[in-house]
């Protein structure tokens, strides 16, 4: 165990450190690491629901656009902190969650399909809500991130960093509530949700929790994408790829994991803006689709994974 | 002030048929199946734009195309009814990510063969109207109206009265015992999956000549599909043409009443009231609490 | 363990990614980019676009003597992030000045990062006001909304109209159009009811139905995109209001629309910026259209007009800047601040906010199988029809 943190540490650090020193000067490479950094955090989101809630969700679109909507709104109309905005997207797409419980009582594709719709409800609110959202048109000049101990996190290294950050807190939040007791009891009723109950797991109230979480994480960076690229419009904020990118993302990496979604989502969407967008202009999703559909079929436990073992390497 | 709710109910009963023409291959693949095609938007809007080759290039009036329609959405459902076949574990799961990712091929697909322009049918003769008294509407309108019903009638029939439907609903009821039965679960996987690309064909032939087509169209078919069917209630046929048409004449009074921008949330709203109040559906069997 | 070796594979990836990404152009090319959506919800917009901006290279290339241009084009897929990867790409790859950009939610962000890279963004894709009002010396656009918007007024003053009906999609762009002229035609005592409709919308019958009952106007005024104009056009040719114009703003006065859906678009009003067949009298017009042709094989649209305009203007600024030395200090701003003249849409002179404020565009009729202009009445080559109706 010790040996796995401190190789862990070393890597994140490195990763601190040599990415910008490595890309700093080409703005657009870093566009595409933070862009692939935000898909991952809301690939382990998605992942972390799956698997600890036993839920799947395709509508995860609509926490990051709240997250999105909620910080903007605070930031530019309260004076709120960015920080605080962060947070507080967090926190309202969390509650936007409640909306949602109602929907737990459902057999799992009616779930997942379910969040699908509340997507598009959260999209028509933003949109028809003018004096709140700015409607159709959106919002523009959203505040940057801020100077902060001498160091302007405004540009594409601090925004970087920030988003670094996140996704790193996110892994271990996601690595202590699977070895918690109530990972275990998740665990457990993801395997058998009868068992569980018969031992006196409230496992309604755990899935809630779980849905709360993720949707928690997905709002954090759906408040730090809007300071980050500074507009927000509905069509853009609740957009279905923030919903198809990490599933592929999480599937590719192997969502079982806790690194795999993130992992996943930095070659996935590396490859498919560096390479596939290169050899098709137009519609080069297809490849997406196409790579979701083969890795179902051929290697669900995530292609990860799956290449990994033939060098002889597991990860967390 | 009556030509108005007259007209609005009218306009919403067509509408709603045809919605429900969208909405019955999901919900008999759903029902029966409990598979969740999320392809099956972008199969309606495949069949759709068949029509529109078949009128472009081949000249043909729009319901001649249906043949070919169906032919190459059964063949598309049959692709997929093999693949789904193949998935060993989690069902339920990898089933609905799979047909996700058909639907972004799909989707993608009709970007790359068929451009982003919009689409619909140049044939006058669909496009004149019909005048029933204060009653208006387009003949492609009624038309797919009659189709709708027919097809309806049709399936409740073969559901209900056929040896085939009736081997389906006891698969959806009861698999082992249906097998112990003599039925091949997989044959009557493949028969709902047929039966849902041949109402998809007509769905698909209907949007072209009543509306407007562009590749963007498949998700939202999907999510329109999946709001009738919770509407419905889990098993129940006439409960899609119920549903179907709750959401359209809900949709047209909104319009005619408050404003036309509420459209699309009126129907997201009556969505979301079903669900907390009635989870099972407006006819649907009661299901039991997670 | 693991992540080593991943990691450094990922690094090396990146590093050749980026070797194959950038471009390379001769000594004396000025290295264009082009930002377009050709994905997307605006594929067909941003295509039309992309054209007219190859039409406007191919052109200054031949006639040019001592400079010649090289594009690089890249798809900004209808998102305002990709729009932002997009300049920045195009900034790392050394191009001296962008044109293009669709749609004021990707042209905002995407020329801020423009601004930021110091590079001029020229554009005919955002009519949005909050674009000018940023105080950026290096954004350009040659229309904006005033400019539909006295095309519109103009024609409706034309035909008297004293009870409108505006129905209008909810998006920015079209709801902006529609209060703008609200406002006007009120102010000058006109009665207005507005409809506003949202995107999904394909049935038109309760709106139409509401307009023929209870606003009975002289005029159906709309303000949407080619699917709407369709839903609302066949809804109205169902339910036959008396009125005695139906009028549209952008995408409806075309040839494209007239193939597509030959029984809509009967004496039905648009902008169209140039008659067709157009008839193209100055040499600079009868260029375009012939290279056009040449080109892509069709007749040109109002699409592949404004991009076709953005770009010549740039060009010039660029071979003037170029001529001067001052290509590299700042020169294209200031010698696209010095443009004033006819151009395709009109004469551009850009303020010093970036707007074009003499734009003003045309209305068109359709009539029989050719689109005639008849506002204003000095470019008019034909008069009104009525009832202005495809019924």
């Amino acid at each position: 165990m010790r040996g796995r943190s401190l190789s862990a540490l070393v890597v994140v650090l490195a990763l601190y450190a040599l990415v910008p020193v490595a890309l700093g000067g080409n703005l657009y490479l870093m566009s595409m690491v933070v862009a692939a950094l935000t898909i991952g955090g809301i690939a382990l989101a998605w992942a972390l629901l799956g698997n600890l809630g036993g839920l799947v969700s395709f509508g995860h679109a609509a926490f990051f656009g709240v997250g999105s909507y909620a910080s903007a709104i605070l930031v530019m109309k309260a004076g709120w902190p960015i920080a605080a905005g962060l947070l507080a997207g967090g926190v309202f797409a969390a509650v936007s969650a409640i909306l949602m419980l109602p929907a737990l009582r459902l057999r799992g594709p009616y779930f997942a399909l379910a969040v699908l719709a509340y997507a598009h409800i959260f999209r028509i609110i933003a949109t028809e809500w003018k004096s709140l959202t700015g409607g159709a048109g959106g919002i523009a000049n959203i505040p940057r991130f801020p100077v902060v101990l001498g160091y302007d996190f405004s540009g594409k290294t601090g925004a970087y960093w920030i988003v670094l950050t996140i996704v790193v807190l996110f892994v271990l939040v996601y690595d202590r509530v699977r070895n918690s007791d109530y990972g275990l009891a998740l665990r457990a009723m993801h395997d058998s949700e009868e068992a569980t109950r018969v031992v006196g797991v409230n496992s309604t109230l755990l899935k809630a929790a779980m849905l709360f979480l993720s949707a928690f994480m997905t709002g954090v960076l759906g408040a730090f994408n809007a300071h980050y690229i500074n507009f927000l419009e509905p069509d853009y904020a609740f957009s279905g790829l923030w919903t198809m990118l990490p599933i592929v993302a999480a599937i590719f990496g192997g969502y079982r994991t806790i690194t795999g979604p993130v992992l996943g989502a930095l070659v996935v969407y590396l490859v498919d803006q560096l390479v596939f967008k290169e050899l098709m202009p137009i519609g080069h999703q297809i490849i997406l689709g196409a790579l979701l559909g083969a890795m179902i079929l051929f290697a669900p436990a995530g292609m990860l994974p799956a290449l990994l073992r033939r060098r002889g390497w597991r990860h967390a | 002030m009556t030509d108005l709710v007259a007209q609005a109910l009218y306009s919403g009963v067509l509408t709603g048929s045809a919605y429900a023409l969208i909405a019955l291959g999901l919900a008999l693949v759903f029902g029966t199946m409990r598979i969740i095609n999320l392809a099956h938007g972008e199969l309606v809007l495949l069949a759709a734009y068949i029509a529109y080759t078949c009128e472009s290039q081949l000249g043909l009036f729009p319901l001649l195309s249906i043949p070919a329609a169906i032919v190459v959405v059964c063949v598309a459902t049959t692709l997929t009814w093999y693949v789904v076949g193949r998935i060993e574990r989690d069902h339920e799961l990898n089933s609905l990510l799979l047909t996700y990712g058909i639907g972004v091929m799909l989707t993608n697909g009709a970007l790359l063969v068929w451009r982003a322009d919009i689409r619909s049918t140049k044939s006058a003769w669909l496009q004149e109207p019909v005048v029933l008294g204060p009653l208006y509407a387009m003949r492609s309108e009624v038309l797919f109206f009659v189709v709708s019903v027919v097809l309806i009638g049709a399936l409740w029939w073969w559901l209900t009265r056929t040896w085939a439907g009736r081997a389906l609903r006891a698969t959806a009821s009861n698999r082992d015992a249906a097998m112990l039965m003599g039925i091949d679960p997989r044959r009557v996987q493949l028969v709902s999956f047929l039966v849902a690309g041949l109402l998809a064909a007509f769905a698909g032939t209907a949007i072209y000549t009543i509306g407007v087509i562009q590749p963007s169209l498949g998700i939202s078919l999907t999510v329109k599909a999946f709001i009738i069917t919770v509407l419905a209630g889990m098993g129940s046929v006439p409960g899609v043409l119920a549903g179907a048409l709750l959401l359209g004449v809900t949709e047209s009074l909104t319009t005619t009443f408050a404003s036309s921008a509420l459209q699309e949330l009126a129907g997201m709203v009556l969505f979301l009231l079903v669900l907390f109040v009635r989870p099972s559906g407006l006819f649907g069997r009661r299901i039991g609490a997670v | 363990m693991f992540a080593q070796s991943p990691a450094r594979a990922l690094r090396v990836l990146l590093a050749l990614a980026f070797a194959l990404a950038t471009g390379a152009a001769a000594a004396d090319e000025f290295l264009l980019g082009v930002e377009v959506p050709l994905s997307g919800s605006l594929a067909r917009v941003g295509t039309g676009m992309n054209e007219g901006i190859h039409v406007a290279v191919d052109v200054f290339n031949r006639k040019s003597g001592k400079h010649k241009a090289k594009l690089i084009v890249i798809d900004d897929e209808s998102s305002p992030a990709k729009a932002v990867a997009a300049v920045e790409k195009l900034a790392s790859q050394g191009v001296v000045a962008i044109s293009g950009g669709y749609g004021s939610g990707n042209i905002g962000p995407a020329s801020d990062a423009a601004n930021k890279a110091g590079l001029v963004y020229v554009t005919s894709g955002g009519v949005d006001e909050a674009l000018t009002q940023r105080g950026f010396k290096t954004f350009f656009r040659i229309n904006n909304t005033a400019g539909y918007s006295k095309a519109m007024l103009g024609l409706l003053a034309d035909m008297d109209a004293k009870n409108v009906s505006i129905v209008y999609l909810t998006k920015e762009a079209t709801s902006d159009l529609a209060k703008d002229v609200e406002k006007a035609l009120v102010a000058k005592g006109v009665k207005v009811t507005m409809h506003a409709f949202d995107p999904a919308i394909t049935d038109f019958k309760p709106i139409i139905n509401k307009i023929k009952l209870q606003d009975k106007p002289d005029v159906i005024a709309m303000s949407g995109y080619e699917n709407d104009y369709v839903g609302i056009i066949r809804a109205a040719k169902v339910l036959k209001p008396d009125v005695k114009a139906v009028v549209g703003v952008w995408s409806l006065a075309t040839s494209k629309m007239q193939d597509d859906f030959p029984d809509l678009m009967g004496s039905v009003y648009g902008t169209a910026l140039l008659p067709f067949p157009a008839e193209f009298t100055t040499p600079d017009g009868k260029d375009f259209a012939e290279t056009y042709k040449k080109l892509y094989g069709k007749e040109p649209d109002y699409l592949g007009q404004f991009g076709y305009v953005q770009t010549q203007l740039l060009l010039e600024a660029l071979s003037r800047a170029a001529d001067a030395g001052t290509l590299k200090s700042g020169g294209i701003a200031s010698e696209m601040r010095k443009t004033n003249r006819d151009t395709l849409i009109g004469k551009v002179a850009f303020d010093d906010k970036g707007d074009n404020p003499n734009f003003s565009h045309r209305m068109g009729q359709h009539q029989g199988k050719k689109v005639v202009v008849v506002w204003p009445k000095d470019l008019a080559n034909g008069k009104m029809v009525f009832p202005g109706v495809p019924w």
